[in-house]
């Protein structure tokens, strides 16, 4: 039944985010002033830099640190994170790409059927929680593979985790946890 | 009593007499204890007859040191910091717990949380409200009281979701599981509210089995639970034929009208909607629906396929049309052709620009068949030439040299795309990695001069009041001097000046390490010391200062203890420079017009310190 699951389950990685260093102090005002596609938020402190050909969104804060997010796969966050950096030498620092790291992945899926939540948490009381005030989905945390899922009563699941990054991985979240889905099927014949 | 070994012969045998209160050994008959203490409680007969235990109870997480004066003096010096941080919590518990009708049982369990929070370090970096909110909170959801975090939140004025992070985190923390929030809890509470009167309990019980069949329908799973019982009490209200809108109830509930809008719809999709209302008191319907949301994603889903069928009849049938100007090599057809002149053109037009991107080594095989194409364009050679089948005919021709016109560019496309595959191994080094960069795209993302120009403009205006600000704030903080001094101990002398670093340290008997006999520059200080004494605000101790700066800098330095940085003082805008400096030093006398106030506090300080240090020295006989 996994194997067939798996066939049948899309997973697709919608957010990659990364970080990395330049390594130099960055003038934010003159980044500001000279380049296109650039939000600058001074109360904060940083600036928003958008790229369009891999489409990511960078925070650029003075001390050099970039973070990247937007990307569709690793390979396209590290492109990203190149041209940015290019972006900004040519702008006239000196820049230097240093400690390019992938920090975070996230991931969505739809399951076939309908959860119910309340069970759902009911049987999975300390990993699991459900606060319908807060936020409609109940949050399933892995420990061992340090990942995040928020279930939705509609089936659709987003997974979070930096241990996303191989589609193994992937693949071995939702594994784990079709049996408690399985459980918790609503037998209800109205599905397609 | 322990049973002991006797010290002079060795037995065992130990009787002990708690009326005498004394121990002996029962074999050499040796007294090992008189007088034993007692553990045991005392009465003591108070005025009018009242018998009252003798001592005092002692908290075991209380303070250390045992309360020194009798029972009634409660003194908060000398307490330790964890009861008073129990102390302080246990009073805003109960602040805002009577704020939100809770009894005193709840208020106690909400206090033993928080006990155990604390215990667990987790108030750490979190605002004692919000802790507490999230204690009161947790107690609640225990309980099953009517209370939602939106009330928390709206009495400290806070965000819910922050509350609701801190909630959770304690939660986990504490592995306390809080039972599901069930809408029909909340039902008693927003009737009373809307005021139904005399049939507040039927409304109550109407509404109560609307939610309950809300539930089955499963509209409640993701939503909250406020939202349902607002459509619930609406429906029920307008059942027993109370005028309640749609704005009375949204003040109770709090939840927005589009939401309230949106259950009502969703209720109205079920089959139980259909029921009349005697109907729905009486009968049950055995069928479950699915989650809305579930629904409108099928929904959704299926749209999408339907879309897709659309568009590939669409594609089929504009195939057939397709098919024969291909074929067509007759003049005589010529009109049905012409009659689809942008489809056929549009489709060759992206066939040619693939097949010439995939063969762009034979650019100059086109070209040749163009002029080919030309040379018989006039004769009205209709025919399609073998060579490329997508060729077509004669009339295309003049497209065809639109077409390869761009070429280049899609040749340059192929080569840039070929290049943006990301390679294999980036270097480790931290130099930037070319490889796959466009720079003229990277260029397009700089602005040019002129631009940077307007945008400087633009920007300037409008952020004129951020740039006040802090331009504000850096005429504060510029006031700071940069100490320019020639050795490390001067350095030091000039940063204490400017900035005390302890208030526990006794800086004189500091200085006195230093200065074992130096008592005759001593002496010098002492007129001075006289004359201050009277008037706290002279400012010719600075000669005295600087001195005792000085030593403090050596012993610093001796000790080794790091220069702080020098931090920027904000100056008391009633500081003045009038008051030239009597000091003759000239090392100290360029920064120290500056830094007058900021010496001023330390005066006064020193002041008192120098004078109880005179006496001890005095006492001592230096």
């Amino acid at each position: 039944m996994d194997s067939s699951n798996d066939e049948a389950l899309d997973i697709i990685i919608t957010n990659v985010v990364a970080t990395f260093r330049t390594r130099c102090h960055l003038n934010l005002r003159t980044i500001a002033l000279e380049g296109t596609n650039v939000i600058y938020k001074p109360e904060v402190g940083k600036v928003l830099m958008k790229l369009r050909k891999p489409m990511i969104t960078a925070s650029i804060w003075s001390s050099g640190k970039i973070i990247c997010t937007g990307a569709t796969s690793e390979d396209e966050a590290k492109l990203g994170a190149r041209r940015l950096a290019r972006c900004l030498q040519k702008l006239g620092f000196k820049v230097r790409f240093s400690a390019f790291k992938v920090v975070n992945v996230l991931a969505v899926c739809s399951m076939p059927f309908a959860v119910n939540l309340i069970n759902f948490t009911k049987n999975n009381r300390p990993i699991a929680s459900y606060e319908p005030e807060l936020h409609p989905a109940a949050t399933y945390r892995i420990k061992n593979l340090k990942a995040t899922i928020q279930v939705f009563s509609t089936g659709s699941l987003t997974v979070t985790g930096i241990s996303l990054l191989t589609r193994l991985n992937t693949h071995r979240h939702i594994k784990y946890l079709t049996p408690f889905y399985v459980q918790l099927r609503r037998h209800i014949g109205l599905r397609d | 009593m322990s049973s002991r070994v006797c010290r002079t012969c060795g037995g065992s045998d130990i009787d002990v007499d708690q009326a005498r209160g004394s121990a002996v050994c029962t074999s050499c008959g040796s007294v090992l204890e008189d007088n034993i203490i007692v553990s045991e409680v005392q009465f003591v007969e108070g005025s009018g007859g009242v018998s009252s235990a003798v001592g005092q109870f002692v908290s075991a997480d209380g303070p250390v040191k045992a309360p020194l004066l009798g029972s009634g003096f409660h003194t908060s010096v000398g307490k330790e910091s964890r009861a008073q941080t129990l102390q302080n919590g246990k009073r805003q518990i109960q602040q805002l717990g009577s704020q939100l009708q809770l009894n005193q049982h709840c208020l106690d369990t909400a206090f033993n949380f928080f006990k155990l929070v604390v215990s667990k370090h987790l108030t750490r970096g979190r605002k004692t409200e919000h802790v507490i909110a999230a204690c009161l909170y947790l107690v609640c959801r225990t309980e099953g009281t009517p209370h939602m975090l939106l009330d928390l939140s709206d009495l400290l004025q806070v965000n819910v979701y922050i509350l609701g992070k801190t909630f959770l985190l304690l939660a986990r923390e504490l592995c306390i599981n809080a039972p599901a929030i069930d809408p029909c809890l909340y039902i008693p509470r927003f009737a009373h509210m809307l005021e139904f009167g005399a049939k507040t309990h039927e409304v109550s019980m109407t509404a109560l089995r609307l939610v309950q069949r809300m539930k089955r329908d499963w509209m409640h799973t993701g939503r909250r639970p406020s939202g349902l019982c607002g459509a619930a009490l609406l429906v029920a209200a307008r059942m027993h034929k109370f005028r309640r809108s749609v704005k009375d109830v949204i003040g109770v509930v709090k939840v927005c009208q589009t939401t309230l809008r949106k259950r009502l719809t969703e209720f109205e999709d079920t089959p139980t909607s259909q029921l009349t209302i005697d109907e729905f008191m009486r009968v049950d319907l055995e069928q479950e629906c699915d989650p809305p949301s579930f629904t409108a994603a099928q929904h959704k889903a299926k749209m999408q396929q339907l879309e897709q069928e659309l568009a590939k009849k669409l594609d089929e049938v504009e195939g057939q049309f397709l098919l024969p100007p291909f074929l067509f090599s007759d003049p005589e057809d010529n009109g049905e052709v012409l009659s689809m002149p942008s489809e056929p053109e549009e489709v060759e037009s992206e066939d040619v620009e693939l097949q010439a991107a995939t063969h762009h080594l034979t650019e100059d095989f086109l070209c040749q068949v163009i002029q080919e194409e030309e040379g018989h364009g006039m004769k009205g050679d209709r025919e399609a030439e073998p060579e490329k089948e997508s060729m077509g005919p004669h009339r295309q021709a003049a497209s065809l040299t639109s077409i390869l016109g761009q070429l280049p560019s899609a040749a340059s496309l192929i080569r840039n795309q070929a290049l943006r595959l990301p390679s294999g191994d980036h270097p480790q080094s931290e130099e930037l990695d070319l490889e796959g960069i466009d720079d003229q795209e990277i260029d397009k993302y700089i602005l040019n001069e002129k631009e940077v120009q307007v945008k400087t403009e633009l920007w300037m205006k409008q952020n004129a009041e951020y740039l006040k600000e802090q331009k504000g704030k850096k005429k504060k903080s510029k006031k700071q001097d940069q100490i320019e001094a020639l050795t490390a101990g001067e350095a030091i002398e000039r940063m204490l000046e400017k900035k005390k670093i302890s208030s526990k340290i006794n800086y004189d008997v500091l200085r006195d390490l230093n200065r074992g006999t130096g008592s005759p520059t001593r002496s010098p200080d002492h007129t001075p010391d006289t004359t201050v004494a009277r008037k706290r605000l002279n400012r010719r101790r600075r000669r005295k200062t600087s001195d005792s700066n000085q030593d403090l800098a050596a012993n610093t330095s001796i000790m080794g203890k790091r220069t702080v940085s020098v931090v920027t003082e904000t100056e008391t805008p009633a500081e003045t420079e009038s008051n030239p400096p009597p000091d003759s030093a000239a090392e100290t006398s360029p920064t120290l017009p500056t830094a007058p106030s900021p010496m001023e506090e330390e005066e006064e300080e020193e002041e008192e310190a120098e004078e109880e240090c005179v006496s001890a020295l005095q006492l001592v006989g230096g």
